[in-house]
C-alpha cells in the first residue's frame, strides 16, 4: 500500500491530518482545473467546495481507480453543478464559432504575445470545457456529452475547433 | 486554408476514425503538406494540454476547508468536542483497513480461518492477531468517547438544549449502530478475508464516529 | 363553559406578531426557532410577511446584516418558542435552524434551502441548487427539488420524490425512499432500515445504496446499461432480470454483473437483508398496495 492509499484510508476514517496531506498533494491540479473550467474569480471558493465535498464523499471511494482520478471526477461534478446553479449553461454553445475565429485571429499577430494559457482562457466556455475535459482530464466524448447536455458530435467538433484555435498559440 | 480532411484530423489524432477513413486520410496526408503540418500542430496541442503548469493557489485554502469540515476552529466548545473524538479511533480503524487491504488475497497470512479475532490475540503470527489487537484498542477508545458523549448529553439535557426524549432516541440509535458493529465483527471472525465484510465493518465504525461527532455537536450547540 | 375559559386563557397568554417588510434580490432569509413550528410558503410579492404566535412576553426580532435577513424570538430568559407562518419570495434562499425542536415546512421555494432541526419533521416541497435538510429525531421529506441534495436524519426516515440532481441521504434508524428521481449520483445509506430507489440509471452515473439491516430495492429498466455490484452477508438477492455471472465475478459475499454496456455503476449492499432488482414502477405499486 503506498503512502497515498494509507492517507486515503486514514482520511476515510476521519483523520483530518491525512486529508490535509491529500489536499496538499492534489490542490495544484484541482485548482488549475477549476480555474480553467470556470475562468472566474471564484476559483478559490470552488476549489474549497471540491475538497469539502471530497471529505463528505470519501467513504464512497473504494480504490477502483486512483484517488486523483476519483477526485478529479468529483471536481468536475462540483464545477458543472456550480455552472448550473448560476444558470450559465444555456448560453455556452451559442456564438462559439465567432469567438473561436476571434481567438484564432488574434494569433495571426504573434507580436501580441498571447500565450497558450491566455488563448485557452479566451476560448468560449463550451469549447474550453470540452477541451479541458477531453485533453486534460481524459474524458470520452460520450461522457462529456452527458455531462454538458450536448450530443457527442458537438463535443467532437468543439474539441477540434478548440485545438485549431489553440495551435497558433503553441510556445514556439 | 482548409480542405475536407482538416476537420477530421482531431478524430484521427484521437483514434476515432474507422479503418477505412483512417487509411484514406493517411493516403491524403502523403500528398498534403498543409494537413501534415496541421496534424503535427494538433498533436502538440494535445501534448501541451497535458503539460500545463500546475501551481498551488495564491492563498492557502486549507484553513477554510478545515473550518468547513469541522477540523479546526477557535471556538472553544467545538474544540472540546473535537478533542472527544480524538484521532486515535479513526487511525486505528484506518490502520486495520490498510492492513486488510494489503493482505487481501494473501492467504498465507491467515493461518487459521476459523479462529475469531478475540481469541487470537496471542496467536504467534497472522493477520487476525493484529486485527484483534487493533479492534480491541479501537473499542476501548470508543468506550471512552462514549462516556464523554453521555456527559455531553446530560449537560444538554440540563441546559434545556436537549429533550429527554431526544436523548433516549440518540441512545437508541447508538445501540442500533453498536449491534450492527457487533454483527459485522462476528461475521468477520468467520471470514476475516472478505473485502465486503472488512469494508462494511469499517463503514459502520465510521458511521459510529460520525454519529458521536454529530451527537456531541447537537448536545453542546448554543442557541 | 370550560371551552370558553380555555380560549380566554389562550388569548391572554398568546400574542400574534404580523409584520411585512420589503426585501431585495440577493438577500437570504434565516429563521431560528427554539421550539415550535416554522411554515414558509412562497408568494409573488417582493416582501416577506412574518406571522408569529408566541407568549405575550416574547419578542420577535427581524434584523438585517449584510445580505442576511434574520428572524428570531427571545424572552427575558433567552430564546423563545414561537410558531411562525412566513411568506417569502420564491427566489429567496432560506435557512432554518430549530433547536431543541421545530417542525419545519417549506413550500414553493425556487432557491437554496438549508434546514437543521434536532427534534421535529422537515418537509420541503421545491428548492433549487444546494439543498441540505437535517433532523436528528424526525422524518425528512423532500419533493420537487433540483440541485445538490443532502438529507440527513439519525432516528427518522428520509423520503425523496420527484427530484433531480445528485442526492446523498443518510440515516441511522430509518427507511430511505427515493422515487421518481433523475440523477447520475445517488448515495443512500442507513444502518437499520430499508432503501428503495426508482429513478434514472444513467450511463456514467453512480448509485450506491447500503443498509446493514434492511432490504434494498432498485427499479432497473430491462435495457439499462449498468455494472452492478451486490454484497451481502446473510441476506438474499432476487432479480426479475436474468443475471449471468462471468468468471471471476463472484466472491463469497459479493458478486458483480453487467447489464447492457455497463455504463452506470450500481453498488447494492445489505448485510442482513434482501437485495432486489425490480421492474420500473413496481416499487410504486407495492407502496400503493
Amino acid at each position: 500500500m503506498d503512502g497515498e492509499a494509507a492517507d486515503v484510508a486514514l482520511a476515510q476514517s476521519g483523520d483530518g491530518r491525512a486529508f490535509e496531506r491529500l489536499y496538499r498533494n492534489h490542490v495544484p491540479r484541482v485548482h488549475g482545473l477549476v480555474r480553467r473550467m470556470l475562468d472566474s474569480a471564484d476559483a478559490d471558493d470552488v476549489t474549497q467546495d471540491v475538497f469539502v465535498r471530497a471529505w463528505e464523499k470519501l467513504h464512497t471511494f473504494r480504490g477502483e481507480a486512483a484517488f486523483g482520478t476519483w477526485l478529479h471526477r468529483l471536481a468536475v461534478n462540483v464545477i458543472l453543478g456550480r455552472r448550473k446553479t448560476v444558470g450559465g449553461e444555456r448560453k455556452r454553445f451559442h456564438g462559439d464559432a465567432d469567438m473561436l475565429d476571434e481567438v484564432a485571429g488574434r494569433h495571426e499577430a504573434p507580436e501580441h504575445g498571447v500565450d497558450f494559457e491566455d488563448a485557452l482562457s479566451r476560448l468560449p466556455e463550451g469549447a474550453r470545457q470540452v477541451f479541458l475535459l477531453h485533453d486534460v482530464e481524459g474524458y470520452r466524448h460520450e461522457e462529456i456529452a452527458q455531462l454538458l447536455g450536448i450530443v457527442p458530435g458537438t463535443s467532437k467538433s468543439q474539441l477540434h475547433h478548440a485545438r485549431m484555435a489553440l495551435r497558433k498559440h503553441l510556445d514556439r | 486554408m482548409q480542405d475536407q480532411w482538416t476537420d477530421r484530423l482531431s478524430e484521427y489524432v484521437d483514434g476515432d476514425l474507422d479503418a477505412a477513413q483512417r487509411s484514406t486520410l493517411e493516403a491524403h496526408l502523403v500528398d498534403c503538406g498543409q494537413c501534415r503540418a496541421t496534424l503535427a500542430d494538433l498533436r502538440r496541442v494535445v501534448d501541451r494540454a497535458r503539460a500545463m503548469d500546475e501551481r498551488p493557489p495564491a492563498r492557502d485554502l486549507w484553513p477554510g476547508i478545515a473550518g468547513r469540515i469541522g477540523l479546526s476552529t477557535d471556538d472553544l466548545a467545538v474544540r472540546r468536542t473535537r478533542r472527544r473524538i480524538s484521532f486515535t479511533l479513526p487511525q486505528l480503524i484506518a490502520a486495520c483497513v490498510a492492513l486488510i487491504a494489503v493482505s487481501a488475497g494473501t492467504a498465507r497470512l491467515v493461518s487459521n480461518k476459523a479462529s475469531t479475532p478475540s481469541t487470537t490475540a496471542s496467536a504467534p503470527s497472522g493477520l487476525t492477531a493484529v486485527q484483534a489487537a487493533l479492534w480491541s484498542k479501537a473499542d476501548s477508545s470508543a468506550d471512552q468517547e462514549l462516556d464523554e458523549l453521555r456527559l455531553a448529553l446530560a449537560e444538554g439535557q440540563r441546559s434545556g438544549q436537549l429533550n429527554p426524549a431526544t436523548v433516549r432516541k440518540l441512545e437508541g440509535s447508538l445501540a442500533v449502530i453498536d449491534s450492527a458493529i457487533a454483527e459485522a465483527k462476528r461475521a468477520l471472525a468467520l471470514d476475516p478475508q472478505s473485502p465486503y465484510l472488512n469494508h462494511h465493518l469499517a463503514d459502520t465504525m465510521r458511521r459510529k464516529l460520525e454519529f458521536l461527532r454529530e451527537a456531541n455537536r447537537v448536545a453542546t450547540a448554543r442557541t | 363553559m370550560l371551552f370558553a375559559l380555555v380560549a380566554a386563557a389562550g388569548l391572554m397568554l398568546n400574542q400574534d406578531t404580523d409584520t411585512t417588510f420589503a426585501v431585495r434580490q440577493g438577500q437570504r432569509l434565516e429563521v431560528s426557532d427554539f421550539g415550535g413550528s416554522v411554515v414558509i410558503k412562497s408568494w409573488r410579492q417582493g416582501s416577506v410577511r412574518v406571522r408569529a404566535t408566541h407568549g405575550s412576553r416574547d419578542r420577535v426580532t427581524v434584523s438585517t446584516e449584510g445580505a442576511t435577513v434574520s428572524i428570531s424570538a427571545s424572552s427575558r430568559h433567552g430564546p423563545a418558542m414561537v410558531d411562525y407562518e412566513i411568506l417569502a419570495p420564491a427566489w429567496m434562499p432560506i435557512s432554518v435552524s430549530g433547536s431543541p425542536s421545530a417542525e419545519v415546512t417549506i413550500e414553493g421555494s425556487e432557491a437554496e434551502i438549508a434546514v437543521e432541526t434536532v427534534e421535529g419533521a422537515v418537509t420541503v416541497i421545491g428548492g433549487r441548487g444546494n439543498i441540505a435538510l437535517k433532523s436528528v429525531e424526525g422524518e425528512v421529506s423532500l419533493t420537487g427539488a433540483k440541485g445538490h441534495i443532502e438529507l440527513n436524519s439519525v432516528d427518522g426516515s428520509i423520503t425523496v420524490k420527484d427530484c433531480s440532481g445528485d442526492i446523498t441521504a443518510a440515516t441511522v434508524d430509518g427507511e430511505i425512499s427515493l422515487l421518481d428521481i433523475e440523477s447520475s449520483d445517488v448515495d443512500a445509506s442507513t444502518v437499520d432500515g430499508s432503501i428503495e430507489y426508482d429513478g434514472t440509471i444513467t450511463d456514467g452515473g453512480r448509485y450506491r445504496l447500503t443498509s446493514h439491516d434492511g432490504d434494498v430495492s432498485v427499479s432497473m429498466p430491462e435495457r439499462a446499461n449498468a455494472s452492478i455490484s451486490v454484497a451481502t452477508f446473510s441476506g438474499s438477492f432476487d432479480s426479475y432480470l436474468a443475471v449471468t455471472l462471468g468468471p471471476g465475478q463472484k466472491s463469497k459475499h459479493r458478486f458483480t454483473f453487467t447489464l447492457g454496456s455497463g455504463g452506470a455503476r450500481v453498488e447494492l449492499e445489505s448485510f442482513d437483508g434482501s437485495i432486489r432488482l425490480v421492474r420500473p414502477g413496481q416499487i410504486h405499486q407495492q407502496n400503493e398496495e
